[in-house]
């Protein structure tokens, strides 16, 4: 009887203290989800370009001009871009270029734009495709080497700003040292 | 419980929550350098990658906070110990695949890089710290309720 009754009351505390520990987790996943709701929400919604960022650069720009942004790309239209001619840029830097990279991409690091841009524009044209990246959401480097592109006349850029990381996880072919 | 038990109990707390508090914390400051971490270990659909990112510190911190202030110990010990057994999963998963990642376990943004094993072996570490405490703290707990039940009996008896 008493062996039971003790049993019982074991097994009521076990759940009550299990219960408790699924509150923890609940409440803490739902505090995090809070103050990380923006960049989730641009995760999952597939907004591939952080709207932070496209505001900072319209808040830049006069109210009169033209708002040329580069325009974000999902990774089965890199892919269909990258087929119909289209030219990746990888906007890291140039180490991790080298340690891994998405294959038959170049690398424009945006740290030294200023000196690689005038060889690029000698090799590229204008008027070809040209999909940057860098190391996936929230790695804004691949939309400021967009803006540099655009503003150094290319017409038709886009970012892609899954990046290497989507690239890579999603099983397709990759280059660099690491590989 | 005598007081070499006592002490050596709140050490393990400690640690414990020091651990913790410290590994979410670090997490917090860049939930996306975490992400990249997380999607390293190719385990995840890319986009849940930045789910976990933007949870797990959170609980980790949580739970650390609780074991700190030596409130709902062994629910935090419960969860602190699922956390410890997925990421022990996640790495014998890295280790058998040969994958040479970091495993983005304290500074997500940089720092000297931790290898699978060397983490796994640690984990193995924070797990008995888990058991240890979660034994000495059920001790403690029965040792007060047997105390009460006495000091009721002993009432009654006046």
């Amino acid at each position: 009887m008493q062996v039971s009754i003790v049993r019982n009351v074991m097994s009521d505390n076990l759940k009550r203290i299990l219960l408790e520990a699924c509150v923890l987790i609940a409440f803490g996943a739902l505090f995090g989800l809070t103050i990380n709701n923006r960049l989730v929400l641009d995760v999952f919604a597939g907004r591939l370009v952080p709207q932070h960022l496209i505001e900072n650069v319209e808040n830049e720009l006069p109210e009169n001009a033209a708002l040329v942004l580069p325009m974000p790309v999902l990774l089965d239209e890199v892919q269909q871009l990258m087929t119909e001619g289209g030219l990746l840029v990888d906007a890291r830097s140039p180490e991790l270029f080298e340690e891994g990279h998405i294959e038959g991409a170049i690398s424009l690091p945006l740290v030294d734009i200023e000196t690689v841009l005038p060889d690029f524009s000698r090799r590229v044209d204008k008027d070809r495709t040209v999909v940057t990246y860098c190391s996936g959401f929230g790695c804004p480097d691949s939309f400021d080497l967009g803006m540099q592109l655009v503003e150094a006349g290319y017409s038709d850029v886009r970012v892609f700003e899954g990046g290497y990381p989507e690239w890579r996880d999603a099983g397709l072919a990759v280059a660099g040292e690491g590989q | 419980m005598s007081r070499v038990e006592w002490l050596f109990y709140h050490l393990c707390r400690l640690i414990l929550a020091l651990v913790f508090v410290y590994a979410g914390a670090v997490k917090i400051q860049d939930v996306v350098a975490f992400a990249g971490h997380v999607a390293a270990y190719q385990i995840l659909p890319y986009a849940m990658n930045y789910l976990v990112a933007a949870t797990l510190p959170y609980v980790e911190f949580l739970a650390g906070v609780l074991l700190l202030l030596n409130v709902r110990v062994r629910p935090a010990l419960v969860a602190i110990g699922g956390m410890t057994l997925v990421f022990m999963a996640a790495l014998v998963s890295v280790l058998l695949r040969g994958l040479d990642i970091d495993c983005g376990c304290f500074d997500p943004a940089g720092g000297e890089d931790v290898s699978a094993g060397v983490a796994l072996l640690r984990d193995v570490g924070l797990m008995a710290l888990v058991a240890l405490t979660w034994f000495m703290r059920s001790r403690l707990t029965t040792r007060s309720a047997k105390c009460e039940t006495r000091g009721e009996k002993t009432l009654k008896a006046r």
